[in-house]
């Protein structure tokens, strides 16, 4: 595992790379590596410590489709890159035909026009945990953007764009 | 991943505390059957209480749902009651969503009074007197703070910081490498980063957060400061054990506390100690411990620490203006007579009464040949290695 932090250049705050070895062998991983990221990309902001929560949930999220989803073996990139009074994290992911159909399945569910109501729909079914809620619930909790990146053959790039300044006030 | 998850039966009331962030819910097998059993105990209404858990991801969140679900239908009449946090800040959304569940389950947000009076001590009328105050034992701890272990470059929380005010004096005399100011009332933190920002100082961090629920790891501050706090809450070991959790071994927690019935002054000695009695016996009936002063030690040494340093110091009308120490208890005054003895239902006539005595500990403070004094202890100690 590399990781990599820089104050301020050109907006990019943290990198990390972890194989994916590495990363799927304990669960916890995403726990980890959300909260640890979250404290390091959370000073000077307003509340850091409402903040470092909020973000933590955020990366978390993205972290764990990760690990339910990625085609082994190879590496899971992290980026994150703020600017001005949002984040945006671009997680990217290697992947074979059936994890690339996964997200965009995930991503395609995640900007529906009715997302809000979808993703209750979807939470509230006890019957189903669905593995792609993660990203519904970040564009219904955190109204945050995701996008999703296929120009590599053999990677998916997942971009969610997020503000989370008001919510940690 | 570390949390709790406890059934108070007394209370009806579940607890979730920690982080809560399982691969799936077949983790949660233990949670499963503590809600279970919680389910079987109770009737009239469950109290979900979510106050303490900081994450939770939806995996963990679609085991609640489906104990929720559950619940609605083997008890129709039963009331759940989820508790969630306003320091948290995606509590609210995401439990908000138990409602759809069932016309009986409640979703509130815990937000109430943490000690008698909040609300005075927070409106902005009261800060300059906090401001006064500040100024008034700052003379004493600047040079008590080192005795009990503050040295510069130190990593330092200071919890219920109010106004902000101590921590801008400790920043400017003992440069921490850190200093994170935390409280739970956003008008107090507002007036804090306004000031903090007029002084040109952007080092302080101020958030917010429930001293006794901190959303900050273990072991991570080399210096805790709470002062003229830990008295006014209900349960202080709570407090008392989040300080000790977030200081690093080896660190020490550092907490000032008063006995308001050794409030004293001459002339009218008299009329002054009867007032200041009242004090307490009104701080009691309120739940809070004006008199935490001297018990400082017990507490400390119950909550774990080892190595407890105390001292007691005298604020005086002699510290600088006397105008200043009649400032503040007129304050007091305002406070304890106007509005919390008035909230107590206390007649007319006790209330002129104990009002007499803080004008009479006034008159002590003004007078060419008088003496007011107003004692706090400052206690320390160290968590173990």
């Amino acid at each position: 595992m590399t990781a990599s932090y820089e104050s301020t250049a050109k907006d990019r705050v943290f990198d990390i790379v972890i194989g994916t070895g590495l990363f799927a062998a304990d669960w916890s991983n995403c726990d980890r590596i959300s909260s640890y990221v979250a404290n390091l990309v959370s000073q000077r902001r307003t509340d850091s410590l409402r903040y470092a929560n909020l973000f933590s949930s955020v990366l978390n999220e993205l972290l764990e489709i990760a690990f339910r989803c990625h085609h082994a073996p190879g590496e899971i990139a992290c980026t994150v890159y703020r600017g001005g009074p949002g984040d945006s994290i671009e997680l990217s992911v290697p992947c074979d035909a059936a994890t690339r159909t996964f997200y965009e399945s995930a991503v395609a569910e995640a900007c529906r026009a009715d997302v809000a109501e979808h993703f209750v729909k979807t939470m509230l079914d006890e019957h189903r945990f669905d593995p792609q809620i993660g990203l519904m619930a970040l564009a219904a909790d955190y109204q945050a953007k995701v996008a999703l990146d296929v120009s590599s053959s053999d990677r998916v790039t997942i971009i969610v764009d997020f503000v989370l300044d008001e919510l940690a006030r | 991943m570390s949390f709790t998850v406890r059934f108070d039966a007394n209370n009806q009331e579940i607890v979730l505390a920690g982080a809560i962030r399982p691969h799936s819910g077949d983790e949660l097998i233990e949670v499963r059957r503590t809600l279970d059993h919680a389910l079987d105990a109770v009737s009239g209404a469950l109290y979900l209480n979510a106050k303490r858990l900081v994450q939770l991801n939806n995996a963990g969140f679609h085991e609640v749902v489906t104990f929720v679900r559950r619940a609605c239908r083997q008890k129709p009449d039963l009331r759940i009651v989820v508790i969630t946090s306003s320091y948290v800040g995606w509590q609210e959304r995401k439990f908000s969503l138990l409602r759809q569940l069932g016309p009986n389950v409640v979703v509130e947000q815990y937000d109430k009074a943490f000690y008698p009076g909040q609300s005075v001590l927070e409106d902005s009328r009261f800060i300059p007197v906090l401001r006064t105050q500040t100024k008034l034992t700052w003379r004493h701890e600047r040079k008590i703070l080192p005795r009990h272990g503050l040295q510069p470059g130190m990593t330092v929380a200071d919890v219920c910081c109010g106004i902000g005010d101590f921590a801008v004096l400790l920043y400017k005399e003992f440069q921490p490498a850190r200093l994170l100011a935390i409280d739970h009332a956003p008008q107090s933190l507002a007036y804090a980063r306004r000031v903090a920002t007029d002084f040109g100082i952007d080092a302080i961090e101020y958030v917010q957060g429930d001293a006794a629920s901190l959303l900050i790891d273990d072991n991570q501050f080399d210096f805790v400061t709470c002062r003229h706090s830990v008295q006014v809450f209900d349960r202080p070991e709570l407090i008392l054990k989040e300080l000790y959790r977030v200081c690093k071994p080896g660190g020490r927690v550092y907490i000032t506390n008063e006995k308001n019935s050794h409030c004293l002054g001459e002339p009218r000695a008299e009329s002054i100690q009867w007032t200041y009695n009242e004090v307490a016996r009104l701080w009691a009936y309120f739940k809070g411990d004006i008199e935490f002063g001297p018990k400082s030690r017990r507490y400390l040494c119950d909550a774990g620490f080892d190595d407890v340093r105390m001292e007691s110091f005298m604020v005086t009308n002699l510290d600088g203006d006397p105008q200043d120490f009649a400032d503040v208890v007129a304050a007091w005054e305002g406070f304890f007579a106007g509005q919390m003895a008035v909230q107590r239902g206390d007649s007319a006539e006790f209330i002129a009464r104990f009002r007499q005595g803080f004008q009479d500990h006034i008159f002590a403070a003004l007078h060419p040949k008088g003496y007011a004094g107003w004692p706090i202890w400052a206690a320390s100690a160290r968590k173990p290695r």
